[in-house]
Parts: structure tokens; C-alpha cells; sequence
């Protein structure tokens, strides 16, 4: 589903953020990415959305390469990889239900939406998508009187409603409490099951990878440590990624 | 203790030349405000002793201006109707025209630089010629009334409007803009969905401010033969009909402070 092969990136002042990284998700898979701050995992993902161009490499979602696509050929790509990030990016005076709906507008081109105007027929989908994250009690309240966990979850609900079939997440629980980090987990790991979701996230939680992935990768300084079905990765491999930073 | 005493010294000799450095400049500074505000004092050819002089003068004129002639407040009513409409016809044409350019104009959303150079050049243009000389301008143009008043208060409230527009752009949370980008939406769609939403609140504030500001500005028009209660001020002054002066003044004062309350609640309402 997502194939990702010698992915590399420099930023301007000469650090190599990603180098030659190789990574592949199937559909109904969860592989979560731990590394140091640093470590270049955020730039991973944004590679992986072309929110970043990467200087080598290809991203492949269903066989079609994403580096390859500029203008609208990449906007229409980007609609089968849904992008959640740390903090929800919600538009705070708009409801929530706006907010989900808003991520079906690339399938729409239509007046009423290029004016503002939601898609009659997605209103209905995004209280689906709600209710699928356990918040359709909430549309219409204003997004911005959310907590945190709330507006996770509704980011994540904005992310179905654009029909994705890759899900990216970059520290989706980093401004967590505990408890509301375990929700967004869990609901993570029922989506990649239930609605056949190539999720790759990207997580600072060791517990939480080793509780929730089907398998671990390890980066380090922008490459590759490891890549392993959860139960092989050791403790002393994943000490070793964040050795690394402290050195 | 003496090898350690002898770097002290110099830190202390170090010191005290830093703190000398930095009295002669607070002097410098002060000598500097004092040179300018001397020199205001001489060109504007200040002369308090005028004011006692003339004492005799302004008492003459408040005599005459007392009691406000009240019998022609009916007559007040359509120029204060006038004023008020060239601000709303000023301040609604202006955000029309201010909006586009400033989301040319704002660094964060603009299609292209020359577009970014070329509305910024724009609205700074229309922003440093004053109101007064865009309504000499437009009453050349179309003649006397209050439609020029009108044009004046659109054409120079683009310039205002557009640059705090745009700053308003510049400042917003691009998070939810960037995240609507890659759901794959379209520009005109992230633009209505993300970015106006985010900043509607703010410009509907800044566009009652200025509604406020463009009343008291369409007063002062009135002098240049711009319409409203201005023309009817100037033309009472020139035939010395103080009472009447004093009546329109006390009309401007209620439709300023009117204005001015009534912009102020809506703006908190918004926040």
C-alpha cells in the first residue's frame, strides 16, 4: 500500500535529515517510528506527504509514486494519504462537524465549496466519521472549546472523511494525557483493522509501540536502525536509538 | 589572592568606562529630544502669549454660539443622515476593494511576489495620500456632494484596511491552512474553508473600527465640498451664523460618540 525506497533529504544548511530510508506499509498494518528528537522522523513523514521535497527517493501509494507528481496530478494523489499531526489543526471557529467535513473538499469541485460551502451529502458522512471516533455529540459545537484528546479525535475523523487508504501520524499523542493517549492508540489500531489503513506513525512513547504496532522502526540520524515485527525488537535496540542522541 | 586581584582591578577600570559610556549617551539622548522639541517650538512660530491676547476673541464667539439654535434641528437631519452614509458607502466599498489586495499583500498566502510588491505599492500608495486630498481629488472629478465624499473615504480606507487585512493574514495559525492543503482541497476551497473562517472575526473588528474612524473623517470632508454635516458646519461658519454652528456641533458630537459606543460593543461581541 505505501512503499517508501531510498528516501533521502538535506535541508539548506547542509544537515542530511534522511538518507536512503526504506519503509513499506500493507494495508490493515500499524508501524509506528520511534527515534531521538532530531532523529528525522518528522521529516520522514512530510517527505511522505510532499509537505517536504525530498532530494532522492520514491513514495509510492498504490503504485504511484508521489515524487514523481506536481499541480493537480499531486493534489489528487494526496487524497489517499490522510495526514494527522501533534497538535489537530482545526480551524477553532468552525464546528466540528465542518472540520471533518472540510476533509472530503479535494473529491468536490463544485462553486458551493470553492464559496465556502460544505457538500450537502458529506455532512451526513462526517457525523458517520464522528460517531466512528466516538464524538458525534459534539458537531456542533465550536472546535476550538475541544481538549486536546477531543480534537485529536476529531482530526483523526477528518482524516476518514477524506477516504484515505495511507494514514500518516506524526507524535499524534505527544500533548496527551496518558489515558487520552491510550484512546487515540486504540482507535488507531481498529481503523488500520477495520477499515484496511496503511497507518505509519510516528510515536516518542516506547510503551506504546511496543502495545500497539505490528512492527517497530527504529531511525537513527536519518537512516534505517531497524525495521521488526513488534515482539523482536528488544529494549536494548530501542535504548540504542535514544543513546544515540544523548551522544 | 594578589594574581586574582589584578584581573578584578581591570573589570572594575572596565566598568566604570562602561558606566561613563553609558551616561554620556543618555545625555546625548536627552540633549537630542531637547534640540527637537526647541526647533518644533520655532518652526510652528509658537507664541503662548497669543492665546491671553486673543482670550477676548474666543469669548466673543462662545457668546454669539450661545444658546444653540435649536430651531433648525430638522434641518440637521439629512446632512447628519448624509455623513453617516458616505462612512458606510466608504468603509463597505473599501473592504470590497481592501480585500483581494490584501490577500495579495500578505507574505503567507500570496500566489506570486510580483503580485505581493504590486498590492503592498498599492495600498501603501493609497494609505500615505490623506482622505482630505483624495475628496479635492474626487470632487474635481464628479463635483460637489456627497458621492466624492464617498470615493475619498473608499479610495484611502483601501489603504488602511488593506494593510491590517493583510497583517491579520500574515498572523493567523497556519496549521489548519497547511493541514487542509494536504487532504488534497484546492486553493480557492483552502482560502474559503481555512484561511477566511480563521480570520473573519479579526477584519469584521478592524472594519467597524475603521467604520468609526471613516464618521469622524466624513465630518471633516464636508469643508472640501464633500457633503454631509461638514458642508453645512463650513457654510454656517462663513455666513457667521454661530447658534447654528453650535447646534451642529452638539449633532456631531452625539453621531461620533454614537458611533464610536456602537463599534466598541460590536468589536466585543466579535472578540
Amino acid at each position: 500500500m505505501l512503499e517508501v525506497r531510498g528516501l533521502s533529504h538535506r535541508y539548506p544548511n547542509g544537515t542530511e535529515a534522511l538518507a536512503e530510508f526504506d519503509v513499506s506499509v500493507r494495508a490493515g498494518e500499524l508501524v509506528i517510528v520511534l527515534g531521538g528528537n532530531g532523529s528525522g522522523k518528522t521529516t520522514l513523514l512530510r517527505c511522505i506527504a510532499r509537505a517536504l521535497d525530498p532530494a532522492a527517493g520514491a513514495v509510492r501509494v498504490n503504485g504511484t509514486d508521489l515524487t514523481r507528481l506536481s499541480g493537480e496530478k499531486l493534489r489528487r494523489a494526496r487524497l489517499d494519504l490522510a495526514v494527522i499531526s501533534q497538535h489537530a489543526a482545526l480551524v477553532r471557529r468552525r464546528s466540528v462537524l465542518a472540520n471533518v467535513a472540510t476533509g472530503a473538499l479535494g473529491r468536490h469541485a463544485t462553486l458551493w465549496t470553492a464559496l465556502g460551502g460544505l457538500p450537502a451529502g458529506e455532512l451526513e458522512a462526517a457525523h458517520r466519521h464522528l460517531a466512528e471516533v466516538g464524538l458525534d455529540h459534539l458537531a456542533r459545537q465550536r472546535a476550538g472549546t475541544l481538549s486536546g484528546g477531543q480534537a485529536q479525535r476529531v482530526a483523526i475523523a477528518r482524516a476518514l472523511a477524506q477516504h484515505p487508504r495511507v494514514l500518516l501520524a506524526d507524535e499524534p499523542v505527544a500533548s496527551l494525557d496518558p489515558e487520552a493517549a491510550e484512546d487515540i492508540m486504540r482507535l488507531l489500531r481498529r481503523l488500520a483493522a477495520e477499515e484496511h489503513l496503511a497507518v505509519l506513525c510516528v510515536l516518542h512513547q516506547v510503551e506504546l509501540a511496543y502495545r500497539y504496532a505490528d512492527r517497530v522502526v527504529g531511525i537513527r540520524a536519518g537512516r534505517v536502525a531497524f525495521d521488526l515485527p513488534c515482539a523482536e525488537v528488544s529494549r536494548e535496540a530501542v535504548h540504542r536509538l535514544y543513546l544515540s542522541e544523548a551522544a | 589572592m594578589i594574581g586574582g586581584a589584578v584581573p578584578q582591578q581591570g573589570k572594575l577600570v572596565a566598568g566604570g568606562a562602561s558606566a561613563m559610556l553609558a551616561s554620556a549617551a543618555r545625555l546625548a539622548v536627552l540633549l537630542a529630544v531637547l534640540l527637537i522639541i526647541v526647533q518644533a517650538l520655532i518652526v510652528v512660530q509658537a507664541r503662548p502669549q497669543d492665546l491671553i491676547t486673543g482670550i477676548h476673541g474666543m469669548a466673543d464667539i462662545i457668546r454669539r454660539a450661545t444658546p444653540p439654535d435649536f430651531s433648525h434641528i430638522d434641518d440637521t437631519f439629512w446632512p447628519a443622515l448624509e455623513t453617516i452614509d458616505i462612512a458606510i458607502f466608504g468603509t463597505i466599498a473599501g473592504i470590497i476593494m481592501a480585500l483581494p489586495l490584501a490577500v495579495l499583500a500578505a507574505a503567507n498566502v500570496t500566489p506570486s511576489r510580483p503580485f505581493y510588491y504590486a498590492a503592498r505599492g498599492l495600498i501603501g500608495f493609497t494609505r500615505s495620500v490623506p482622505d482630505l486630498v483624495w475628496a479635492l481629488f474626487f470632487v474635481t472629478a464628479v463635483g460637489l456632494g456627497p458621492f466624492p465624499g464617498g470615493l475619498a473615504l473608499a479610495v484611502h480606507s483601501i489603504g488602511m484596511l488593506g494593510r491590517l487585512f493583510a497583517e491579520t493574514i500574515e498572523h493567523m495559525d497556519m496549521a489548519p491552512i497547511d493541514a487542509l492543503a494536504l487532504t488534497g482541497a484546492r486553493r480557492l476551497q483552502i482560502f474559503t474553508h481555512g484561511v477566511v473562517p480563521s480570520v473573519l472575526p479579526s477584519l469584521l473588528g478592524i472594519s467597524l473600527y475603521r467604520l468609526d474612524e471613516n464618521i469622524r473623517s466624513s465630518l471633516v470632508l464636508g469643508f472640501v465640498g464633500a457633503g454631509g454635516i461638514g458642508f453645512q458646519l463650513l457654510t454656517a461658519m462663513n455666513l457667521f451664523q454661530y447658534r447654528e454652528v453650535s447646534l451642529l456641533l452638539i449633532v456631531t458630537f452625539v453621531i461620533v460618540l454614537g458611533a464610536e459606543r456602537l463599534s466598541a460593543a460590536l468589536r466585543q461581541k466579535l472578540a
